[in-house]
């Protein structure tokens, strides 16, 4: 017997092989790989575009609509207050279609880790990267950046097809408007936020099901029932919950017009909402840190 | 080379794995034996890192394995269920965990090359067969070119050209100078498989030695007579200091004995023999016997849920001495439930 042959001896290793080691970019690189080769999220980004344009699309159409009136016209005339009063901004119009839009890219980031627990691919995650956290940093990154991307190509595509309709109108988006400019940026922000609270709560609850119930709930039902509670009565705690609720809060970084006093101002409320999604993704770390898989 | 220091891993009241310490030392197969839900999987977990012991700790080639810059060359790990997701083909899993690392695309194809999946490779996994399941998780533990591979029960549901794929490509890797740790809940598996092995039951170690000290401990040869003068060869052979004990259908059998010791004692008493058989001779019988018994025997206590084939084979085995029957083994592994079915 030979000593190769008795003498135990590691796996040969190529030169190249000496640079193989977990780098955060390679695992940021991994997960907008996992990202674009499953088709749900191709298709929830694709659908996320068209629902902004579409909604947009319809909204524009409303106005033309309400604006070939005689009585509107005639009314916008006098008073050009009445264009905010009714919600005829052409800026409200590029950017409506974010209350829809959110409920896809809450799905989207909720996705990116609940079908890793589902599928258990989530083991061969931590296998590859055992200290978990950068795992859960790329994926924030990953389903950041693509909201971002898919919120500005939205807005520029609700722009340009509605441009024909509100220009007939004097409606256009004025980009020397701070504040319409930070309602666009604000549409922006709010969906990455939204985007980055989902996959907080993907990590915390695991399970599909239970992560978009819960972000459902947290982003429609309980808005709305406050809507219609603050409506109802005049209840001082009612009114003070609604406005710290995060997409009541939020909303208010992409809302112009008259500003309601019941209501937080643009940047607080912003604030607020990335609160909750700070809060979400400390959870999320520390959860992820302790359990096991 | 794993090395694990009282380890323990309790599910609530539950206690999964019990203060258990072992090494699994580098060039050798080290097969890890023990009925279902004895805690091998969780084991494998913990070196892993995939689970935190509440107590003890398991370190990889000298550190826990979460420590390592490196783990997939450290470590590839097979775990018992399908790590994939179910809608990217097997080329692109792949590519995602060898991403992590900055492994190439040139090795991706190496490893689908290795275990014979290139004509599935850009199928989605979803429609995979368990036995693809298992070579491209094989295909994940390769990856790395690890030094040290953790397969957890890696012919569970193979067909018999599988199991002798997953068995040839095991050696050929422990010829390497990997080392290899391979979980099963098959004695004959192990047997055949491995160098060395570990058995756990109910979360504790039972043995830790190698596979032929283990199989030699439990061995008796055993020569079966038949005569139609069995009361007299039954004390002519008590006589020479033999153990003799009642066979099937009238046969005598003696415990620890050469078949010519048999016949020249029943020749000095006169007694007309029928039949002279040296029962556990043929290696192939004896080792699945005897292995199987072997087994039963180890872990015949520690065994949580009891069929009617395993208390079987464990009361012959421990019992009057008679040799279980060499299916044993495959039969419980057939009647119980498959491990990590609550997970």
């Amino acid at each position: 017997m030979s000593a190769v042959a008795t003498t135990p001896r590691p796996a040969p290793s190529t030169p190249a092989a000496r640079n193989v080691r977990v780098t955060f970019p390679r695992v940021v690189r991994s997960e907008w790989l996992k990202f674009r080769t499953l088709r749900s999220t191709v298709w929830t980004v694709a659908i996320t575009v068209v629902l902004m344009v579409g909604i947009s699309l319809m909204f524009a159409a409303i106005v033309q609509v309400a604006a070939s009136t005689p009585e509107m016209q005639e009314g916008m005339a006098q008073d050009p207050d009445m264009q905010a009063a009714g919600g005829l901004r052409g800026i409200f119009v590029i950017t409506v279609g974010y209350g829809f839009a959110q409920l896809a890219i809450a799905v989207l980031g909720a996705l990116s880790i609940t079908n890793e627990y589902s599928s258990g691919m989530i083991r061969s995650t931590f296998a590859a990267e055992p200290r978990r956290l950068p795992v859960l940093w790329a994926k924030l990154l990953v389903v950041v950046t693509v909201t971002v991307v898919l919120t500005v190509v939205a807005l520029a595509l609700a722009w340009l097809v509605t441009y024909p309709m509100l220009d007939a109108n004097g409606l256009t988006a004025d980009l020397s408007d701070p504040e319409q400019v930070r309602a666009l940026v604000g549409t922006v922000l709010y969906l990455a936020t939204i985007a980055a609270l989902s996959l907080g709560v993907g990590v915390l609850l695991r399970h599909t099901a239970g992560a978009i119930a819960t972000l459902v709930a947290v982003l429609f039902v309980v808005p709305l029932i406050f809507t219609i509670a603050t409506q109802a009565g005049n209840v001082e705690w009612v009114r003070t919950v609604n406005k710290f609720l995060p997409t009541v809060a939020g909303e208010q970084v992409i809302s112009t017009g008259p500003a309601s006093g019941d209501l937080l101002e643009p940047w607080q409320g912003f604030a607020v909402l990335a609160a909750y999604a700070v809060a979400a993704l400390v959870a999320a770390a520390v959860a992820l840190k302790r359990r096991d898989t | 080379m794993i090395e694990a220091h009282g380890l323990s891993k309790h599910y609530g009241a539950k206690t999964a794995v019990d203060e258990v310490s072992f090494t699994v030392r580098p060039g050798v197969v080290t097969g890890f034996l023990g009925p279902n839900g004895a805690g091998k999987s969780t084991t494998m977990r913990l070196v892993m890192g995939l689970d935190r012991p509440s107590g003890g700790w398991v370190t990889v080639n000298g550190k826990p394995y979460a420590q390592h810059r490196s783990p997939l060359t450290e470590v590839g790990a097979l775990l018992e269920a399908k790590a994939v997701h179910p809608g990217r083909s097997a080329y692109q899993h792949l590519r995602v965990l060898a991403a992590t690392h900055g492994i190439s695309t040139g090795r991706v194809d190496e490893v689908i090359e290795l275990t014979g999946l290139e004509s599935v490779a850009r199928k989605r996994v979803g429609g995979f067969s368990l036995g693809m399941g298992q070579r491209l998780g094989i295909a994940a533990a390769l990856l790395g070119d690890p030094k040290t591979l953790l397969l957890d029960e890696p012919v569970n549901g193979l067909d018999p050209e599988g199991v002798l794929w997953v068995r040839n490509l095991v050696r050929y890797l422990a010829g390497q100078g990997r080392t290899i740790f391979l979980s099963s809940h098959l004695m004959s598996e192990v047997a055949v498989t491995a160098d060395h092995v570990i058995v756990i039951g109910k979360g504790k170690i039972l043995a830790d030695m190698p596979v032929k000290d283990l199989v030699d401990g439990a061995s008796r040869r055993i020569v079966r007579v038949r005569t139609p003068q069995a009361a007299a060869l039954d004390v002519a052979l008590r006589a020479a200091g033999l153990t003799v004990q009642q066979g099937d259908d009238g046969a005598l059998e003696v415990v620890d004995a050469e078949a010519a010791q048999v016949g020249e004692i029943a020749a000095a008493g006169g007694v007309v023999l029928h039949e002279l058989t040296p029962v556990a001779s043929t290696l192939e019988d004896a080792y699945m016997a005897l292995t199987a018994d072997a087994y039963m025997a180890l872990t015949a206590d520690s065994v949580e849920y009891r069929t009617e084939a395993l208390s079987g084979g464990a009361g012959g085995g421990a019992g009057d001495g008679t040799p279980g029957p060499a299916t044993t083994a495959d039969t419980t592994a057939d009647t119980t439930v498959t491990e990590g079915a609550d997970r």
